[in-house]
């Protein structure tokens, strides 16, 4: 039986422990730990059907010193009672106990080891299975500053018959020297036809009672459905990727910020650009620039496009909009209207002249201060390779006592740079080194802050405001 | 007039003390800290584009004056945390560092030296743009401590900068030299005029490094001569403990759950240990040990920090001085000892040879630059009371040595036993209560409470509720020095030990010191290193009921 065979797996790491330490010895237990977990989903497909195969997995290899996550638990199940019952195993069967201290024991001696950390559970949803991989992947790496349970949830097919499978596994790691070992859990799900539908009925019971739900949605979230709303219903905490939207995103934008006065909503796009929001706040940092941001005239936002028929539609306009978003909640301006498409015709002669495709056209709007104040806005493409939608510049235009001053804020991979000019003089120029972020540091940050981001929210909402047809059309 | 109307952030988008909802974090009470803080008057004005940032105010452009640059202290922890600080963009660009130095040394060379202390101790490998953009803002000016002329030059130097680089005129001294240069240097600044802060822009700071004084009549002396030139507002004296994540969550743990406050008396609390262990021997420092011993290493400023910070009342925000204020208070209500407490209450202990971590140890005397007849304490046990309303009669044991068994800082904080004992069948009776705070390494808190071992019969065994800092949080915490730096460039003074409490803790530890320096160690070495200390540390606690905590 398979807690047999744990036992026995038990049994061979003892010796291997209380020989020279570290050593993996020819007795180590099949399923040797690898750093970079496998396709969770092969094995899940892999698994024998109709049973729960459990396995414990021990060895000493990496054990005690710090280093990448480790494999400690692997098992399937075909029913959501089955998972249920194998979370369960991971922490209360003698075996996998006994397989935990005596890799432990051997290592620190009377010292307490692997802790399952308490923090929150997170969800993934992924449209498509290799998505599901790289998600489950991504987050095994982040064991140590993780949620004490992960689920990845693969729908698929959702035509076809009702169909449930699942991989449960325990990934440890010691993140420091002498620090104990900590484990977090990861169900990896897959659910064909009505079961795919209902995900929030597979989610519910698998979740770690009085802890928080953070649901991590990559790709285009489908709201409006069943799935999406019953899952979103779960959630403590909404986790999206605004620049990861197809079309020009902003209808899901004004979504999204219906979604946030519910749930708490973190937008990848929206922290991505915490380096952009500290180079151009860093402008006014300087008593003599100050006082010019209460006389902006105009905001300009150049965001790269691939340009050509087709790309007026299909460049995504999140960023660009956040950028105009942040800065009229920081500066409490209002929209004006609606941020709306230029009227200018695509230029056939800008093409013909250039050579290059044409970059279709941006968006213009204006924002309404104190005291009848207006400033103008200005999103602008600019045929770039780099990918659709990223942004390229930030300018600042302001007037203050016949001065002007113009600030431009540029970003490439590593460094973002701000420069600014009185009357045409420099009078400013650092780079800030502030390298893009990752998905998985960005998944890791919005987990760890559990508070709710009032700058980031308003953001959200001046931009989904910004966008939204009103009275104009 | 003629001013432009200045735009407001959009209403409720500032982060106010009152969002209650936040969960105490660290970031939240460094966030009221930053609110709580005052603003200098230089920044009249706020930029609302800071709101809600990482940082929600960047430093004033400033000039910090690094002495004792080629020394270990600036190579290893000063500059590595100002490149760090520097290349997360938290210090302005206008900043500059100069180094000011005997040896004459070269801008290029200088820059040259820096970068290998940051490329061996920064915690973040040194890449090639951060650096070379931070040392351009590195200069190096030879000046002769002891001469006047050479602070003359340096004033002339840093006004020129001030001139070049915009520097506005601020200027953080911060000496990493020895304690031994203190003086000569702090009436050399205030002989060139450098402590002088002008009105309307510029404000001078000095930074001093532990130790402050060998005594109590040492430390007054150096507070003296400080206070000769600077004003006490101007003064930060660094303990890097204070910066330590952990001992700032202290405050959130005690001040930000309502559950732990309302029994954190006398009339709930046992005991208290508070331990700093480590495992290490001198690592090359034994000249500087020998002159140091246990109690003026660790005893006078890391175990004095923590029992204030454990036993002090709630200050009443989180303003430095409110904050210094009630820790001054619990060293206050503190006796100081006579010759008789001392003998009974304080152990001193030297490690022999011994076995650690599987391998072989020489013992202190053995230790180069060691006399082989020193009387140096390496280990010191004190049982101390607090005569105030919440801890009379609540024992505070301290305890710190070198080659211990393992390396660990910790707060224990033992509660009463029931007052009756229920289960008569049990085994053995519950264990009281406990709760440990870890400071280093393995951050975290740990609570010890009773569980019926599961069966027919009533069998009670202590089991432990366990919060790992790592399991919960991104262990990427910045160094203390970062902190500590970046509170100093920022103005903020909490984590500081003010003048009236270092003398104060120099208080409570001299006469400590002068009982042993009458009478000669008995019988040192008394401890085998690898071992927990010496027998007579254990008969401290014994004599109560109490024994220490195995760490």
């Amino acid at each position: 039986m398979a807690a047999d065979l744990a036992a026995e797996q038990a049994a061979a790491a003892e010796p291997a422990g209380s020989s020279e330490a570290g050593t993996s010895e020819a007795g180590t237990p099949a399923g040797a730990p690898t750093a970079a977990p496998p396709t969770v989903a092969e094995q899940a497909a892999a698994a024998p059907a109709g049973s729960a195969g459990v396995r414990a997995i021990a060895s000493l290899e990496g054990s005690g010193a710090p280093g990448p996550p480790i494999l400690r638990w692997d098992g399937a199940a075909r029913t959501v009672a089955e998972v249920e019952a194998e979370l369960a195993r991971i922490w209360v069967s003698p075996e996998a106990r006994a397989v935990v201290a005596a890799v432990a024991n051997e290592e620190q001696p009377g010292r307490i080891v692997a802790a399952r950390s308490s923090v929150l559970n997170l969800v993934a949803v992924a449209r498509r299975p290799e998505i599901g991989q790289r998600v489950a992947a991504e987050i095994a790496t982040l064991t140590g500053r993780h949620p004490s349970r992960t689920m990845v949830l693969v729908p698929s097919d959702p035509d076809g018959p009702a169909w449930f499978r699942a991989r449960v596994r325990a990934y440890c790691m010691v993140s420091r020297e002498g620090s104990a070992e900590t484990c977090s859990e990861l169900v990896y799900a897959e659910a064909g036809g009505e079961t795919g539908r209902h995900l929030a009925a597979v989610v519910a019971p698998l979740l770690v009672h009085d802890l928080p739900v953070a649901v991590w949605w990559p790709g285009d979230v489908p709201f409006g459905t069943r799935l999406a709303d019953d899952l979103v219903g779960l959630a403590d905490r909404l986790i999206v990727d605004g620049s990861s939207w197809s079309g020009d995103g902003l209808d899901r934008l004004r979504v999204l910020a219906g979604v946030a006065r519910t749930v708490q909503v973190t937008d990848f796009a929206i922290a991505r650009q915490a380096r952009w929001r500290e180079a151009i706040a860093s402008a006014f940092d300087r008593p003599d620039m100050l006082p010019y941001l209460g006389s902006l005239r105009r905001i300009s936002v150049a965001f790269a496009t691939l340009g050509g028929p087709g790309a007026e539609v299909a460049t995504n306009l999140v960023r660009p909009v956040y950028h105009v978003g942040w800065l009229a909640s920081r500066l409490g301006l209002r929209p004006a209207g609606r941020l709306r498409r230029e009227t200018r015709k695509p230029s056939a002669r800008h093409a013909s002249r250039s050579g290059a495709p044409d970059p279709g056209r941006g968006l213009r709007g204006t924002l309404a201060g104190d005291r009848g104040r207006a400033v103008d806005i200005v999103v602008r493409p600019v045929v770039s390779p780099v990918p659709p939608g990223s942004t390229l510049r930030v300018e600042l235009l302001a007037e203050r006592r016949g001065r002007e001053l113009r600030v431009e804020v540029t970003g490439e991979a590593e460094v973002v740079r701000v420069r600014a000019w009185h009357d045409g003089i420099e009078t400013l120029d650092r780079p800030y080194f502030a390298p893009r972020q990752t998905e998985i540091g960005l998944l890791a940050e919005a987990i760890e802050s559990g508070a709710s981001d009032p700058v980031a929210h308003a953001a959200l909402e001046v931009a989904a405001a910004f966008v939204t047809p009103g009275e104009q059309r | 007039m003629g001013d432009d109307p200045r735009s407001k952030p959009a209403s409720g988008a500032r982060p106010s003390r009152a969002a209650s909802d936040r969960p105490l974090t660290a970031r939240a009470a460094r966030l009221a800290r930053l609110e709580g803080r005052r603003r200098p008057a230089s920044r009249a004005q706020d930029n609302p584009l800071r709101h809600g940032l990482r940082l929600e105010r960047l430093p004033d452009p400033a000039i910090f004056v690094l002495f004792g640059a080629t020394g270990d202290l600036a190579h290893r922890k000063v500059v590595p945390a100002l490149y760090q600080l520097w290349r997360t963009n938290l210090l302005p660009p206008e900043f500059v560092l100069v180094g000011a130095g005997r040896r004459p040394l070269e801008d290029a060379a200088f820059r040259a030296a820096m970068r290998r202390s940051v490329a061996d101790h920064s915690r973040t490998p040194l890449t090639e743009a951060a650096w070379s953009s931070f040392e351009q803002r590195i200069h190096y000016q030879r000046t002769d401590l002891a001469d006047p002329a050479g602070y003359e030059a340096l004033a002339g130097a840093l006004d020129e900068l001030d001139r070049t680089q915009g520097t506005a005129a601020n200027r953080l001294f911060y000496l990493a030299t020895p304690p031994s240069a203190f003086a000569a240097i702090i009436a050399g600044l205030g002989g060139a005029g450098l402590d002088h802060e002008i009105h309307g822009g510029g404000w001078r700071r000095i930074v001093i490094e532990k130790p402050f004084g060998r005594d109590t009549m040492s430390a007054i002396r150096l507070n003296r001569e400080v206070g000769k030139v600077f004003r006490e507002s101007q003064v930060y004296r660094i303990d890097h403990y204070l910066g330590k994540e952990t001992v700032r969550n202290l405050l959130v743990f005690r001040f930000g759950n309502g559950i732990f406050e309302p029994i954190w008396d006398r009339r709930y609390v046992d005991h208290v240990q508070i331990t700093v262990a480590e495992s290490i021997g001198l690592e090359g420092r034994g000249a500087f040990y020998e002159e140091t011993g246990a109690v003026r290493d660790i005893l006078q400023n890391h175990l004095m920090q923590l029992l204030a910070l454990v036993a002090m009342e709630p200050p009443a925000t989180w303003a430095a001085d409110a904050l210094r204020d009630e820790k001054v208070k619990v060293l206050r209500a503190i006796e100081p000892m006579g010759r008789p407490e001392v003998a009974a209450r304080v152990v001193r202990g030297q490690y022999g040879p011994g076995w650690l971590a599987g391998a072989p140890v020489p013992g202190y005397r053995q230790e180069p630059e060691v006399h082989p007849e020193s009387e140096t304490e390496t280990y010191v046990a004190a049982h101390f009371e607090i005569d105030d309303w919440r801890w009379t009669g609540v024992p505070f044991y301290l305890r710190a040595g070198k080659r211990l068994p393992r390396r660990a800082t910790e707060i224990a904080v033992r509660f009463r036993s029931v007052p009756h004992a229920l289960f008569k069948n049990a085994e053995i009776d519950p264990e009281p209560n406990m709760l440990a705070l870890r400071i280093q390494p393995d951050e975290g808190i740990l609570l010890r409470f009773a569980a019926k071992v599961p069966g027919l019969g009533l069998d009670v065994r202590p089991v432990n509720m366990d919060f790992t800092y790592g399991s919960s949080f991104s262990v990427d915490s910045p160094d203390a020095y970062e902190t500590l730096i970046l509170d100093a460039l920022l103005g903020d003074a909490s984590l500081f030990t003010r003048a009236d409490e270092a003398e104060r803790a120099w208080e409570l530890v001299t006469p400590i010191l002068e009982a042993w320096a009458e009478s000669p160690p008995p019988d040192f070495p008394n401890y085998e290193a690898g071992s927990w200390g010496p027998a007579e540390a254990d008969a401290l606690l014994e004599r109560e009921g109490n024994r220490w905590r195995r760490i």
